[in-house]
């Protein structure tokens, strides 16, 4: 943990950062924090808690407030697999972002199920495998089309639409937000329209869901929402050859056709 | 339950770029070709402007089947709005396929103007599969 708080010391007194965005631990309750070189004491009460905190959503106020600044911040390997989107989405410049790297335990690896426990550069925690596990969406692919819509209904309806869901996630930065449409989505009631509300979600998260679970875990009515971006994460790497937060200059299919010419690959033809 | 079947008349909504496939409907329609009452066209500039977005109200609203229809390949006004068109409905048929609605009920073919034979053919043909496959269970 020293190393940890002394590099971040080096980095902010060099004048290389101008802040860094960690957590400080509140009366037990980690809490984001901006540290910066006038308070250089405060890093004494940066910690790495056991669970996650959506570092990038507050990364994203902190950038719109100081553009032109340099900025540190703490990720884990799903924070830096948004921060590869968030640049691929020019909601932030690489260059002034300076991620500090932290590795996930196995425990935690394990209970998020996380395919990717570690960002691509670790400053602090031994790197552990990620975790292969697709049962969720075989406990799903095991029922038939009829078992699989009452399945999912059941779970729809439980929504209260808090926008939990859609407040949580890293990827969800878009200015209008289609689930307020009231003419795609009727307004002014609960469970929303279903499904609707939960397929629009999870078609745009095609190409866009770097698969940290926060949503899940936000959901107040415990709908495994993950399952269904986890499918169509799948879909765009079997059909698309594309897996999102991998690459920063690699751009979305759904979005952008690239410059290999126009080609659908055939793989698609056949479905 | 065969006789629920054959009185049961598919709704279809059949999405249309302006420059092909809804001139090919329309040219079906002036060679007096036969396609069925149940197609619904709605034109659209380019398959390209089809949001997935519209092709879930389509289903929540109660249709029965949607067909997504643009220019061959090669030939969108666009350049490219057709081939973006195939990658969604590919991934999108799968998300359906997910959730337990059969992925046969969204469809995506390409129409030239030219082609008022192959719409009237397409749009029966869609028509007879999705009366096969029965009412969507989205229908209220
Ligand atoms: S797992 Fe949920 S919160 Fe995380 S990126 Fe995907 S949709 Fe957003
Ligand atoms: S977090 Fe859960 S309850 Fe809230 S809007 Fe999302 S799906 Fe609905
Ligand atoms: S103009 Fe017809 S598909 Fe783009």
């Amino acid at each position: 943990m020293d190393k940890l708080r002394n590099y971040v010391k080096e980095l902010l007194e060099s004048g290389e950062i101008t802040g860094f965005l960690g957590l400080i631990d509140d009366g037990g309750h980690p809490i984001p924090h901006l540290f910066t070189k006038e308070h250089i004491d405060r890093l004494n009460d940066l910690v790495v808690p056991d669970f996650r905190y959506p570092m990038t959503d507050i990364l994203l106020k902190i950038v719109r407030k100081y553009p032109e600044s340099t900025i540190g911040v703490m990720v884990r390997g799903c924070d830096d697999r948004a921060l590869i989107e968030l640049a691929k989405n020019q909601k932030i410049m690489s260059d002034l972002i300076r991620p500090v790297g932290v590795a996930c335990s196995k425990e935690m690896a394990e209970s998020c199920r996380c395919s990717q426990p570690y960002p691509r550069e670790i400053h602090y925690g031994e790197k552990v495998e990620g975790v292969q596990d697709r049962s969720d969406l075989e406990e799903v692919e095991s029922m038939d089309l009829s078992g699989r819509l009452d399945y999912w209904m059941g779970q729809f309806s439980k929504c209260i639409k808090c926008y939990g869901c859609r407040n949580i996630c890293s990827m969800c930065f878009c200015d209008q937000c289609t689930l307020e449409d009231e003419t795609l989505v009727m307004t002014g009631q609960t469970p929303p329209e279903i499904p609707i509300f939960h397929l629009i979600r999870a078609f745009h998260m095609a190409g866009r869901c770097i698969d940290c679970g926060l949503c899940e875990e936000a959901c107040p009515a415990h709908i495994p929402l993950r399952s269904l971006y986890r499918k169509v994460r799948e879909d765009m790497a079997n059909y698309l050859g594309y897996v999102t937060g991998k690459d920063e200059y690699e751009k979305d299919p759904l979005e952008f056709l690239g410059s290999e010419g126009y080609e659908v690959p055939s793989k698609i033809d056949e479905t | 339950m065969s006789d629920v079947k054959e009185s049961f008349e598919p709704k279809i909504i059949a999405f249309c770029c302006n420059w092909c496939s809804y001139a090919g409907a329309d040219l079906a329609g002036s060679m007096r070709l036969k396609y069925p009452p149940n197609v619904l066209p709605i034109r659209v500039m380019c398959s390209g402007r089809i949001s997935p977005h519209f092709i879930l109200k389509a289903f929540q609203k109660g249709a029965d089947g949607v067909l997504v229809t643009g220019c061959h390949y090669g030939d969108c006004h666009y350049i490219k709005g057709n081939y973006i068109t195939k990658r969604r409905v590919t991934i999108m048929k799968d998300l359906l396929k997910f959730i337990g609605i059969d992925s046969r009920r969204l469809k995506a073919d390409w129409v030239a103007g030219s082609e008022g034979d192959k719409w009237a053919r397409v749009a029966t043909e869609f028509t007879e599969e999705i009366r096969a496959l029965g009412p969507s269970p989205l229908r209220g």
